[in-house]
């Protein structure tokens, strides 16, 4: 009886941080950019939100804020990355240090409360059924936005960036620009998610960004596997990383109701990631042989070593074709 | 693939399904249930819940009660105190909330519920309170909250330092500003020296891998250092003894903890008292049915506090314990 009660709450959070682990899905998939950032940009964005909202600006100006303020520390990500030639892992750890002092110095201390009792605030752990509804809404109006927006030549340019780099280069598509913009999106993303989780939990804290990657990776791996055995439209797919979102907080949740050790949770959690973080690459090592003999024998069948990349990045072959022809 | 994927899944979902099952059978008859949420391991927090649960225990064998606490810990995962206060937010007759963000965690959780709150040091900032005023030993939060104040007697303090040290002319006071209740205190204690025409200077850290450089340039240009009740500094305090005890520079601690560290001396409040009190309070509320919302903050005073001295660092430092001080650990 007590789960099912605190049922709303998981999936409210679940679906707050589903929108992060958009953002990192544009970065870890469509990219292939291992994004550091995020542990930064998530309390950045909260932080913007929460001081801006304790100094009575509106709500919906404080989260635009916070949405630019994510842009920013994205595009310090990639200047670093594309200008600066550092590696995209410490690109990101870079971003995430500076951001610790940054947001030290946004909010002016530690922690800051926005308490739903006293701002008015959109969504509010108070009232987790309107939350639902109201994220409900966001998550759905964010993935029309980015099925549009990948769809564009721009779009298709970000996306034939992150799956062969070199090949769009020849193409002529400036593959430094793409990555920086691809970032940008990525991390006013999970900065938006940031500024709705200050206002559900009531407070920022400079610790709350603390693991926010492994949550959004975690997010994005089991809604790849969710969804990947149903469709692989890309706006499903988006759907599916926000339903692995509520899936991993309403499994967080029962394991807090069994009541186990929480001193284990961080390391389930990461362990969870690594063993399906894991599951393609043993895929391949171990059953692609398999497949290989099956379609020597049978030459009609789809290439098989194609039909494992392929699978992974569908939709991005057929309305890239029609971006390139414009170039 | 997909096959096994599936039956894969659906074991999963069985399992999930069976250890709730489980879980839900295992559920207890007491009395009364309360929920603990502490934000991170730290012998301060934990002092903190054992007094509370020994205080309340206590009152509830007397009135010959039951009660179940669960405990949970955030391991310092403000997201995760999220998840929790909404599993006590159901169900659970009291919530005792240790640290900051648990407490705001637990009051954006229920209205209903009542709340009691302890190494909280300001409830004005914590809870966005703006008619609600610390220094009031009478104030009500009006809301399902209440609690007691960890801030410490920073005026006593700060005459601690000018008492001990009457020729220094310039106080260190060395803290992290990741910490949300140091900047608060430092405030406090320069402007109580200031008043006494005594210099004080800010040294701040952002994080644990600041504090040599930090602590080295504190301890080059101070008379004196003060640290407040920060838990950056206490988890630190063997590096900051390790830098002001070869410089010769004393150092007064807002807390034992910090004191037995790297401290000369400190006025300092007991974190197990501090959840005794409390508990108390949580007994009033569950055995008297006194409403929480009603119930004033309480802090520590002067009196409840204990001055000490670090033994080791005084002799080290040729410094004579001063009269009417315990030795720490005696």
């Amino acid at each position: 009886m007590g789960f099912l009660s605190a049922l709303p709450g998981a999936i409210a959070l679940g679906l707050i941080w589903g929108l992060m682990a958009i953002g990192v899905y544009i970065t870890y998939k469509v990219l292939d950019f291992a994004d550091l950032t995020v542990d930064g940009s998530i309390c950045t964005g909260g932080a913007v939100c929460a001081v801006l909202v304790t100094a009575g600006v509106n709500v919906w100006v404080a989260m635009l804020a916070a949405l630019l303020a994510g842009a920013a520390a994205g595009l310090l990500t990639g200047v670093f990355h594309t200008l600066m030639g550092i590696p995209a892992i410490l690109s990101g750890i870079l971003t995430q240090l500076i951001l610790w002092s940054v947001n030290l110095k946004i909010m002016g201390q530690a922690n800051l409360s926005v308490s739903a009792r006293t701002y008015g605030v959109v969504i509010s752990q108070l009232e987790a059924g309107w939350a639902i509804l109201i994220l409900f809404g966001f998550v759905s109006v964010i993935i029309g936005l980015l099925y549009w927006f990948f769809g564009t030549e721009l779009g298709c340019g970000i996306r034939a960036t992150g799956n062969n780099p070199n090949m769009s280069r020849a193409q002529g598509i400036n593959v430094g620009l793409n990555k920086i913009i691809g970032l940008m999106i990525s991390n006013a993303l999970v900065a938006l998610a940031g500024a709705l989780l200050v206002q559900y939990q009531g407070f920022a804290d400079i610790n709350m960004g603390r693991g926010a990657i492994v949550i959004g990776l975690a997010a994005v791996i089991i809604g790849e596997a969710l969804v990947n055995l149903i469709c692989r439209n890309f706006a499903v797919r988006l759907a599916g990383v926000a339903l692995g979102g509520i899936i991993y907080y309403i499994v967080y949740q029962l394991v807090i109701e069994l009541g186990m050790d929480t001193d284990l949770l961080k390391m389930l959690s990461a362990l969870v990631v690594a063993i399906f973080l894991a599951i393609p690459y043993w895929k391949k090592r171990y059953f692609s042989g398999f497949h290989r003999k099956k379609a020597a024998k049978e030459p009609p069948a789809p290439p098989p070593e194609g039909g494992e990349t392929a699978a992974q990045e569908p939709p991005a072959a057929a309305p890239l074709q029609g971006g390139q022809s414009d170039v | 693939m997909k096959r096994i994927k599936s039956i894969a899944l659906a074991a999963c979902m069985l399992t999930a399904g069976a250890i709730s099952a489980v879980g839900l059978s295992a559920c207890s008859t007491a009395d009364y249930t309360v929920g603990i949420l502490q934000l991170v391991e730290h012998s301060a927090l934990d002092a903190a819940t054992e007094g509370f649960r020994d205080a309340l225990q206590a009152r509830m064998d007397a009135a010959g009660k039951t009660v179940k606490f669960d405990y949970q810990n955030a391991q310092n995962e403000t997201a995760a105190c999220s998840t929790i206060a909404n599993k006590f937010a159901r169900g659970y007759d009291l919530i005792l909330a240790n640290a900051t963000p648990a407490l705001q965690a637990c009051a954006n959780s229920t209205t209903s519920v009542p709340i009691l709150g302890t190494s909280v040091t300001l409830y004005s900032s914590a809870l966005g309170l703006k008619d609600f005023d610390d220094n009031d030993p009478a104030a009500t939060t009006g809301i399902n909250v209440s609690g007691t104040s960890d801030l410490a007697p920073l005026a006593d303090q700060a005459q601690m330092i000018l008492d001990l040290f009457p020729e220094a002319e310039k106080v260190g006071l060395l803290y992290c500003t990741a910490e949300s209740n140091s900047d608060y205190q430092v405030a406090q204690v320069a402007e109580y020296l200031a008043e006494k025409g005594v210099a004080s200077e800010r040294y701040s850290f952002t994080d644990s891998n600041d504090i040599s450089a930090v602590a080295m340039r504190a301890a080059s240009e101070s008379d004196v250092i003060y640290i407040p009740t920060d838990n950056t500094a206490a988890s630190n305090s063997a590096l900051i003894d390790g830098i002001c005890r070869p410089a010769g520079v004393p150092v007064i601690a807002g807390e034992e903890g910090i004191c037995s560290g790297c401290g000369v001396a400190t006025l300092s409040i007991s974190y197990y008292n501090l959840g005794v009190k409390t508990g108390g309070m949580a007994a009033d509320i569950l055995l008297d049915g006194k409403k929480v919302s009603e119930m004033p903050v309480q802090k520590i005073t002067k009196e409840e506090c204990s001055y000490l001295y670090n033994a080791e660092i005084c002799e080290d430092l040729g410094i004579t314990p001063p009269q009417g001080y315990k030795a720490i650990g005696e």
